[in-house]
């Protein structure tokens, strides 16, 4: 092969990466967040930031 | 509003790293012809360098999220950390990826076990990898939490070890263009203009995805609250 070839199959999976890590991360944000919205709305909870485990187990 | 700004960050990130890729392409001079094997596949360099660089900034992340989560046990903590393996994993296998293909044009082989560099950024890479992985595989708890903050933490020793590796013993890996000390640096300005460029926006395209993976591990901790309210816990 010669260096044009190893520099395209480089970037091309380069870019098949960033493109497939970007659209799951941002993919997964947005479920994450309309199934969170459901969940609270239909329970009428107060959304809190609070980690439990912390809250646990704080020194 | 957060999730909106990380994704602005994302966007802003990418389309810096496109134009990078754009400038190494049309723009950048060509490394002499003699000096290299393999003179097209150095172009690897303005995507391998600032996704190694990246790679730095997600591990210090990772690194500072473990002692917060370990010693205070901060919310905010356990968020870097979770976000910094992700991100020290995604750059860190970009990096590989880059550097063993052009390993194979350049070197003839993709990768030399007596390098120090490879080996160390393989190793810390590996350790994100296994955050990543073990994190996903295990029930969250506080116990699981001390063990990966503890992998965190002495893990970021290799980081420098890593940066030095080539100003101490230069195996194969070539050594550092930039910031090289009296000697200099063996990049010429425009190259320079467009690694910067590259550093820059993959700086921005790391911040973006260390937030809005904080704002998931926060969201998935609320949804976990929120059944756990449904299933009649307190």
């Amino acid at each position: 092969m010669d260096g044009m070839t190893y520099l395209t199959v480089a970037y091309l999976g380069m870019i098949a990466g960033i493109a497939i890590w970007t659209w799951t991360v941002v993919n997964r944000s947005r479920t994450i967040e309309a199934r969170l919205t459901a969940v609270e709305s239909s329970m009428g909870i107060i959304a809190s930031e609070a980690d439990s485990i912390s809250k646990e187990h704080k020194d | 509003m957060a999730g909106r700004s990380a994704e602005v960050l994302l966007g802003l990130g990418f389309a810096g790293i496109m134009t990078t890729l754009l400038l190494g392409f049309q723009w950048a001079p060509s490394v002499a012809i003699d000096a290299f094997e393999s003179p097209a596949a150095q172009r690897i360099f303005y995507w391998h360098v600032p996704a190694a660089w990246a790679a730095f900034i997600a591990f210090a992340v990772l690194f500072t999220g473990s002692a917060m989560w370990f010693f205070k046990r901060s919310p905010l903590g356990w968020r870097l950390h979770v976000a910094g393996a992700e991100a020290g994993l995604a750059c860190g296998l970009i990096a590989v990826w880059s550097g063993c293909v052009w390993g194979a044009a350049e070197w003839g082989t993709p990768w030399d076990w007596t390098d120090v560099r490879l080996n160390t950024f393989g190793l810390l890479t590996l350790l994100a990898l296994f955050l990543v992985l073990g994190r996903q595989s295990q029930p969250d708890g506080v116990e699981s939490r001390d063990t990966f903050s503890t992998f965190g933490l002495f893990g970021f020793v290799l980081v420098p070890f890593t940066y030095i590796a080539t100003r101490i013993w230069e195996i194969r890996h070539p050594g550092p263009v930039v910031g090289a000390g009296d000697d200099g640096g063996s990049l010429s300005g425009d190259m320079a203009i467009v690694l910067f460029i590259g550093a820059l926006s993959f700086t921005i395209f790391i911040i973006g995805h260390i937030l809005i993976s904080m704002r998931i591990t926060s969201l998935e901790q609320r949804l976990e609250q929120a059944l756990h309210h449904i299933d009649g816990g307190k």
